[in-house]
């Protein structure tokens, strides 16, 4: 019984954090058609902007949310920076690959300059501990498993019952038509990013709460949200969100029944048989499309 | 009359290749405008350049007398120039009902939005049967009312046809044809470029021969042509 709700509860965890990653991964490829490889960097940032608000007073509830609104518009100024001038060329994937991880060094090591190589923590959601099912668990992480899907679902209710999300789904499918019914193509490129940055940051939030943070804590992370989008298939949201939570539940059986030690090994093994039977992932179906 | 429309020599293309010569037109003069001549000669890089998707290299594009060259395809969709493109690609994992909603985006079509609806379902009633359809799902001649539909939620001034009736049936194409003779006699001026020169025919009251990125030969109202006339300019002497 306690094994179960280990495991379940892991993954849960676990998967929350992935699929928030990762969504944001997805939103920024099926609308732009880029892989944004400072990701992981924006979830650091908003874990430390975080911080730094909460150092300077703020009461965490109040802190948290303007460090994910900062973050929107971190996002939007490094979509304007190296990804928009790009636009157009014929090999925008690798060169914004390239443009995007120069970005993201550039931003962890001004993190290291600014606030040392020192580990912080930020408070958590929720304070304290309780027990389910024989197993101790933090109310922090209660709260992630919880808020999650609660993000998740309005950010799918966004892109499906509202104009401007009518706007993003359309600009992911066809950017010439979508210029020929007059939406502001460059606009909406700025908010896929602003969108993924604040729930990269809000990720981020989410993590300095229960573990130290560093400049280089994306990175982990950045890996496995791109696990999970290669995983779950690109081409969707909803793909990458359902694969986030598998490979979270997959993670904590693995390390339950074989140790942290194997996990790795075993999650890209998972991964290199799905690139050999499913290369297009297992949710996705074959067109670039949102929701 | 004044004309809706008139290129003035414009030089357009992409990166080094110019496929667009000091190329002149007007539209709206004596109604419904249609261009033809061989593939690859620069119908499409001229509505492209039109709709703002091209910046053409020099030349000026007038719309009701104002010049659009450099404003923005939103700029230009907001002032009523509505461009279909070639192809009905459309966005094929939207409902009909989504990219009507798109259509009316602009601030300028927005509160015709029902009003409009009402029109295209009006037009093409085969779509409300499947108002909530994938794009993707739908048939060619389907595809292209979605398409037609959408421009014309854009409540446009001036509506711009690439290639309508490329790869459907001919008893579509007829079907389609007298919806888009509706939509002219509605008020709407259309500029039409075709390769069905009996679709154009009927259609228009004014021709341009594209060829060579060039107007080659302009035929005005009253110039009657005969089928096998156009074959002889479409093929050389």
């Amino acid at each position: 019984m306690s094994a179960l709700a280990e495991i379940l509860f892991g993954g849960l965890f676990q998967g929350s954090l992935y699929a928030m990653m990762a969504v944001g991964l997805a939103l920024v490829w099926t609308t732009i058609g880029v892989f944004n490889f400072s990701h992981g960097v924006f979830m650091m940032l908003g874990a430390y902007i975080a911080w730094q608000l909460v150092e300077l007073g703020l009461p965490a509830m109040i802190a948290f949310p303007i460090a994910v609104v900062v973050m929107a518009g971190v996002g939007w100024i490094l979509q304007a920076s190296v990804v928009r001038p790009l636009i157009g060329r014929p090999n925008i994937v690798l060169v914004v690959v390239i443009t995007t991880l120069a970005a993201g060094s550039l931003i962890e090591n001004g993190a290291l300059t600014i606030w040392g190589p020192r580990s912080k923590q930020i408070p958590a959601l929720i304070a304290g501990n309780t027990t389910i099912g024989g197993v101790g668990v933090s109310l922090h992480q209660i709260a992630i498993i919880v808020i999650t899907p609660l993000i998740l679902a309005a950010l799918w209710m966004f892109l499906n019952r509202t104009r401007l999300g009518l706007a993003l789904r359309a600009v992911a499918q066809n950017e010439d038509a979508s210029h020929l019914v007059g939406l502001n193509v460059t606009a909406l490129y700025g908010l896929a990013f602003a969108i993924a940055a604040s729930l990269a940051g809000l990720a981020g939030i989410f993590m300095g709460g229960y573990r130290f943070m560093s400049p280089v804590m994306g990175s982990d992370p950045l890996l496995k949200a791109l696990i999970v989008v290669v995983f779950g298939g690109i081409s969707s949201i909803s793909g990458p969100i359902f694969a986030a939570y598998l490979i979270g539940f997959f993670e904590a059986a693995c390390s339950y029944y074989f140790g942290l030690y194997w996990t790795p090994a075993l999650l890209f093994g998972v991964l290199i048989l799905t690139l050999m039977v499913r290369p297009e992932g297992i949710f996705a179906s074959r067109s670039r499309g949102l929701a | 009359m004044n004309p809706i429309l008139s290129v003035e020599g414009v030089t357009a293309g992409y990166g080094r290749v110019t496929v667009l010569h000091d190329i002149s037109l007007e539209a709206g003069r004596f109604g419904n405008v249609g261009l033809f001549g061989p593939n690859g000669h620069g119908k499409t890089t001229l509505l492209r350049a039109i709709s703002g998707l091209l910046q053409p290299k020099s030349g000026r594009i007038l719309f009701d007398g104002q010049d659009i060259v450099g404003h923005s395809a939103r700029a230009i969709v907001g002032a009523g120039l509505i461009h279909v493109p070639q192809g009905n690609r459309l966005f094929p994992d939207l409902s009909i009902a989504d990219c009507m909603a798109l259509g009316a985006y602009s601030p300028r079509a927005r509160p015709h939005e029902a009003e409009n609806r009402e029109k295209v379902v009006r037009l093409f009633p085969k779509l409300a049967e499947r108002w909530r359809q994938r794009v993707r799902t739908l048939s060619g001649g389907e595809r292209q009312m979605v398409s037609i539909g959408t421009a014309l939620m854009s409540h446009p001034r001036l509506l711009i046809l690439d290639e309508p009736t490329l790869g459907l049936a001919p008893k579509i194409k007829d079907e389609l044809c007298a919806s888009v003779m509706d939509i002219s006699r509605g008020g709407v001026p259309l500029i039409v470029v075709e390769q069905d020169i009996e679709f154009l025919l009927e259609l228009t009251q004014q021709l341009y021969l594209v060829n060579h990125g060039a107007v080659a030969t302009e035929i005005k109202p009253g110039e009657s042509l005969d089928h096998g006339e156009i074959m002889s300019m479409y093929f050389g002497h």
